[in-house]
């Protein structure tokens, strides 16, 4: 690097130390922002970054080479990753990849020799009802064709000689939104600012609502915990890092909704006495920025947030937005926190929980984009009414991202308790063999029950649905999966670290037809492990597909022809 | 200042390897400050806040571990100490679970078993090696586990080549990445204990490894060399720079005149290897050993230890004379220089304050000057056939004796310097039973120490060496008045920092030896002497951050540093396991080796005087000293290119 490159490099890196008050927190803003400039993080780059927030170098490093936006080798100029989540696979991502290939003349993970455009795979980016689906850079690009990738790598030649950047292209999503459609905005914030506290959150109580992220955890108890831990400072944190494979409603809800969730976040900080807010918003998403920020903006000047918010003495609150770097992981709360830290994204130890002990060790609330959303509706029509929806131990309406072999795949509104064969005619999917219910963490429902209920009580979901053909080879689907659990596990603890690795092998040699019986019950017993001596949900259900498929389709995997 | 017994600093450490704070009532009897707690079956009443595993030990239970260290905070990654908890569908780590609530746990069901065989598998499926091979065999806790839990093949494979290049390119320490198993130990040990950041992980899932700045061989990346990492690795990832096949093989060459010094340390620890109690002293078998191995002369670096305290305290006396009668600009605090891992960490992180260093080389370093000049002459033995092998209980010694500025007797000042755990493998090997020798002396012309270079071997110890002989000189009157049996307690124990004020309130002649610097003590009456120690380099970070605030520290006169927790007893060369109880037995048996001498004090050992007298005739400080007993340092900074 020239003198004069390190002597701009230096001054850049000073002005951002400045600007986030010298924050070790701010450690993966900075390093996007510096990457924005120049491409990549250099060593010296790093080096700069650790001199000026009095850290070692190696853990800047350390934090960089986590996230897999965050590049410390130069890349080409235009970063081409193509979806590898299930649904893109089903709609031809390989033959886009090859058509590429072809096309650059480079393989995936390499750099075309003059540099302009990398070619990668990434994790689900969440258009899985768009697929196959591409990101160049920080746009998003769906709904590919070999033809279309052809053209937009010839657009971003075209626009790299005429100094723009590339615009994405992201189709719209089916959607019957209905009860976000019809909130009238921000009645709910008036009428709980009208109303004590705990009023605020007995209401939610009384609504049954649990976390609409996955985990499914009862969020009038998550609020009341949060209340009533001690600490002056406390937080709201929206968990917008939607990187569970088939899952894309948060994405419709912040591109439709965006003032709901804002609104969740400042009743749950009216609720809990908390200040400060954050949206975690996955990487995948940076296309969609901008324009939040723009909500936030409006939301300030109509003083949404701010200082005595809509004239409620005392109520101070304001929301910030902080991007993922590109971990599946930052999803499990804990990790989001150690990521919003400036951390590796590394599940912590549990107990404590964020409402005692979260970001910066103040109590923190963290709740998915849909609880939030959903939390306006039941404040402005009650909790009793939203109680009157959905089953015996799951209230409510719930979002479903519905993606893969069906007609209409879109993200829809369901009350709790419909049944997957429901479901399916609903969306044209009838006939399926299987369907992915949660996501690759999810549980595998083979047909044989598709009578089961979509609920906490029978089969609990986040809301993605993955709907598997008759034609699907299900270990394609365990390899597909297995793959995205071994790249996006963070590396901590052994048994998922490992574990996923052997699974992975293990699901190989079945489909080149080398396993034996006797090594299938070997890793089947592994899984058992996994799920329960693994440190976060990561490790956890990332055995559940093997075990699925050990159950169901038992007969299917063994015995395949060699290298079919 | 804190007064802390020693521990981890977690204050950087990521949240998720923090225990979170618990708050817990006051005092040991107040409602809620303890909980009790039942372990297969037996209630324990525990402090709140005790890990499961922490209750367990109490009781007899024993939990296999493995990312779990004594010394270290809380990870819980490595999942082999998972116990069953009432209410949970899972297994939790006992290492990383605080009790606060009356809980029952089981530590030993069929599922439990099987998930900490199941660990050990997938483990050994990424362990390459054969323990016949492996430096850490028969002191491995892979290799233990894999027997306690009964492995009997490979269940999920074992890799057949191996998969990472070996780094050797340090002169102290050797990573191979292929043995790692990713407990973090030596991360946290490098950042929390060392406060280096020279190791982290790098990269995620099956892709993350222990690494160094952006992959960069150890030698060209900041690494103080002190080992504290090796002491930790619960395998044989980690491991020093073996020489001992280099100094069988000067040895074997009957052309070389081949001298061992040892430093103080080793011997409280070289038992270790021989399965004796920590603690047990083995110095002058030790001797023997020496001599049967075919060392031509066995002296003891304790010599030079004294020498270190006439020069380093001459040097700081006359810092204080400048400072305070004549009105220069001098630096105060002095440092001491005797434990090159925290030279190299001045050199690399705080380089603005190398003037606060002690120009005198380490005790290692004057005795490889003085053996290749004042021992040849006396011997007529031509230095360049001359071997000094330096025996330490240390990694960065290693590092010390390469640098190129150390050859100021026109040769390579010490040719080896190997570790306590390099001479176990040598004794072993050359069929020597340790324990069962004879004993025998160390050699002339340096003779038997003093118990004042015996004590450098712990932390506080060249303090409490400087101020028995400081107080003698200045006082005229010797130290047992102040002190009883000379024992200057407040300067030892194992707090992270400690400070000591000490008044002079009389003052006696000057001593021959040193007339010629100052013309007499007037100027020191009054003036309260202010020192301080520190170990641990984290310690030493926090003590040079406190001077650079102008904080207490900035007001002391003299400051003990070393790079290792407990000082050179726990140094980065000693015996596998560490950990505060092993190393409090390695400090008992300094100090009563202390207590044992007949002469105590580095002034009045009789060689030391002799050497000034035959030798370095200009005395402390003087021009011959100056030449062969002093140093300078390289201002290192912390950017790598």
């Amino acid at each position: 690097m020239l003198l004069t490159e390190q002597d701009k490099m230096t001054k850049l890196i000073t002005e951002l130390v400045e600007k986030n008050n010298r924050q070790r927190s701010a450690l993966i803003p900075i390093l996007q922002a510096v990457q924005a400039h120049s491409g990549y993080v250099s060593q010296f780059a790093m080096q700069v970054i650790a001199d000026q927030l009095d850290i070692h170098a190696t853990e800047v490093y350390s934090v960089a080479t986590f996230y897999h936006f965050i590049n410390t080798r130069p890349k080409g100029k235009f970063i081409i990753r193509v979806s590898s989540d299930m649904s893109s696979m089903m709609k031809g991502a390989k033959t886009i990849v090859r058509q590429l290939e072809n096309d650059l003349g480079i393989k995936v993970g390499e750099t075309t020799p003059d540099g302009m455009f990398t070619l990668e795979w990434t994790s689900c980016i969440g258009m899985n009802d768009l697929a196959p689906a591409m990101m160049v850079n920080d746009e998003v690009f769906t709904n590919l064709t070999p033809q279309r990738a052809n053209q937009i790598v010839r657009d971003c030649k075209e626009e790299f000689r005429s100094h723009r950047q590339p615009i994405g292209r992201v189709g719209e999503t089916a959607t019957n939104t209905l009860t976000y459609a019809s909130y009238s905005a921000n009645t709910a914030l008036k009428k709980a600012l009208g109303m004590a506290r705990p009023d605020v959150i007995a209401e939610v109580t009384a609504s049954g609502i649990r976390g609409r992220g996955g985990a499914g955890f009862p969020t009038g108890m998550k609020w009341n915990f949060a209340a009533t831990a001690k600490g002056d400072l406390k937080y709201v944190v929206c968990n917008a890092d939607e990187g569970e494979p088939g899952t894309f409603k948060d994405r419709v809800i912040l591109a439709k909704f965006a003032d709901m969730v804002f609104e969740g976040m400042t009743i749950a900080a009216y609720a809990a006495g908390a200040s400060q807010g954050v949206l975690y918003l996955r990487y995948e998403y940076t296309y969609m920025r901008d324009a939040l920020e723009k909500v936030l903006e409006a939301r300030r000047a109509a003083n949404l947030l701010g200082q005595n918010i809509l004239g409620k003495d005392g109520f101070n609150f304001d929301i910030r937005i902080q991007m993922g770097g590109g971990a599946y992981v930052c999803g499990e709360e804990t990790a989001l926190i150690e990521s919003l830290e400036g951390q590796r994204g590394e599940p912590r130890n549990r107990p404590p929980y964020p409402v005692n002990t979260g970001l910066n060790d103040a109590p923190t609330i963290v709740n998915n984009v849909e609880t939030l959303a959903s939390v306006c509706c039941i404040i402005d029509k009650g909790g009793a009414w939203f109680a009157g929806m959905g089953s015996e131990k799951s209230k409510g309406f719930k979002l479903f991202s519905i993606s893969g072999d069906c007609a209409k795949p879109g993200v829809y509104e369901m009350p709790w308790g419909k049944t997957i064969a429901e479901m399916l005619d609903m969306v044209g999917g009838s006939g399926a063999k299987a369907v992915q219910v949660g996501g690759y963490s999810g549980q595998l429902i083979p047909s044989s029950e598709f009578g089961r209920k979509l609920a906490y009580e029978d089969v609990a979901t986040g809301g993605s649905v993955i709907i598997y053909g008759p034609e699907r080879d299900m270990l394609e689907v365990a390899e597909n999966y297995l793959e995205f659990f071994v790249e996006e596990s963070c590396g901590q603890c052994t048994p998922c670290r490992d574990g996923n690795v052997v699974l992975l092998d293990g699901v190989r040699r079945l489909k080149n037809g080398t396993c034996s019986t006797h090594y299938l019950n070997e890793i089947v017993s592994l899984c058992d492990t996994m799920q329960i001596a693994s440190k976060c949900g990561l490790g956890q259900a990332s055995p559940n597909v093997l075990v699925a498929l050990n159950k169901h389709f038992r007969d299917e995997i063994l015995g395949r022809e060699a290298n079919a | 200042m804190s007064t802390k017994p020693f521990s981890a600093d977690t204050s950087r450490a990521p949240s998720s390897e923090k225990l979170h704070r618990i708050d817990v009532a006051a005092g040991d009897d107040a409602i809620g400050a303890t909980v009790t707690v039942t372990i297969d079956g037996i209630e324990v009443k525990v402090p709140m806040g005790t890990t499961i595993l922490q209750a367990a030990r109490k009781i007899g239970v024993k939990i296999p571990t493995l990312c779990n260290h004594d010394d270290l905070c809380i990870a819980g990654v490595c999942r082999i100490c998972v116990v069953e908890v009432n209410g949970w569908r899972n297994l939790q780590a006992s290492c990383a679970y605080p009790i606060t609530e009356p809980i029952s746990v089981k530590t030993n069901t069929q599922a439990i078993r099987k998930a900490r065989r199941h660990i050990i598998d997938l483990h050994l499926a990424n362990h390459y090696g054969e323990c016949y091979t492996c430096r850490r065999s028969n002191n491995c806790e892979l290799q233990a586990l894999a027997k306690e839990y009964g492995v009997g093949h490979f269940r999920f494979g074992h890799p057949q080549e191996k998969r990472f290049k070996t780094d050797i390119s340090s002169t102290s320490i050797v990573r191979d990445m292929d043995k790692c198993v990713l407990c973090r130990r030596c991360v946290r040990t490098c950042n929390d204990i060392q406060e280096v950041g020279c190791l982290a992980i790098e990269n995620r899932s099956a892709h993350s490894q222990v690494m160094t700045f952006a992959g960069k061989p150890l030698a060209n990346v900041i690494c103080i060399n002190c080992g504290q990492c090796i002491n930790r690795c619960p395998t044989g990832a980690l491991t020093e720079q073996d020489q001992t096949n280099d100094v069988w093989a000067m040895l074997d060459d009957k052309s070389k005149h081949v001298v061992m010094q040892t430093a103080p340390a080793p011997r409280a620890a070289l038992g270790e290897c021989f399965n004796l109690e920590p603690g047990t002293p083995v110095t002058f078998e030790m001797n023997t050993a020496f001599r049967r191995m075919g060392f031509d002369a066995v002296f003891d670096t304790n010599y030079t230890a004294d020498l270190t305290i006439i020069e380093e305290g001459t040097e700081l006396i006359l810092r204080l004379y400048k400072a305070l009668v004549q009105k220069e600009a001098v630096s105060l605090p002095q440092f001491t220089s005797c434990s090159p891992g925290w030279v190299k960490y001045i050199e690399h992180f705080y380089p603005d304050m190398l003037d606060h260093m002690s120009s005198a080389k380490s005790p290692q370093q004057m005795f490889g000057a003085l053996i290749k000049t004042y021992y040849a002459q006396k011997k007529g033995i031509d230095p360049k056939d001359i071997v000094v092998v330096a025996l330490m209980p240390c990694s960065a010694k290693k590092f010390e004796c390469n640098r190129p500025e150390m050859k100021d007797s026109g040769f390579k000042d010490v040719d080896f310097g190997i570790t306590t755990r390099e001479l176990g493998k040598m004794v072993h090997e050359a069929g020597i039973d340790l324990p069962n020798l004879p004993k025998s002396d160390f050699d002339d012309p340096f003779g038997t120490a003093t118990g004042s270079g015996v004590i450098f071997g712990a932390t506080g110890g060249v303090m409490e060496a400087a101020l028995r002989t400081v107080i003698e000189l200045v006082t005229g009157k010797k130290v047992e008045n102040f002190y009883d049996h000379a024992n200057i307690t407040p300067v030892r124990g194992f707090e992270g920092i400690r400070i000591v004020e000490i008044p002079i309130t009389e003052v006696g002649p000057v001593p021959d030896i040193i007339k010629h610097l100052v013309p007499n003590w007037d100027w020191l009456k009054g003036v309260t002497v202010k020192v301080a120690v520190a170990h641990g380099t984290a310690n030493a970070k926090k003590v040079l951050e406190d001077i650079k605030a102008g904080g207490p520290l900035s007001q002391c006169h003299f400051i003990e540093f070393m790079a290792c927790p407990g000082g050179c007893l726990g140094g980065g060369g000693q015996p596998i396991p560490t950990n505060p109880e092993i190393r409090a037995k390695r400090a008992k048996a300094i100090y009563s080796e202390d207590a044992a001498y007949s002469v105590r004090k580095s002034h009045e050992n009789p060689a030391v005087l002799q050497v000034y007298r035959e030798f370095l005739k200009d005395g402390p400080c003087g021009h011959e000293a100056h030449h062969l007993l002093h140093t300078h340092y390289t201002p290192r900074g912390k950017f790598i290119s």
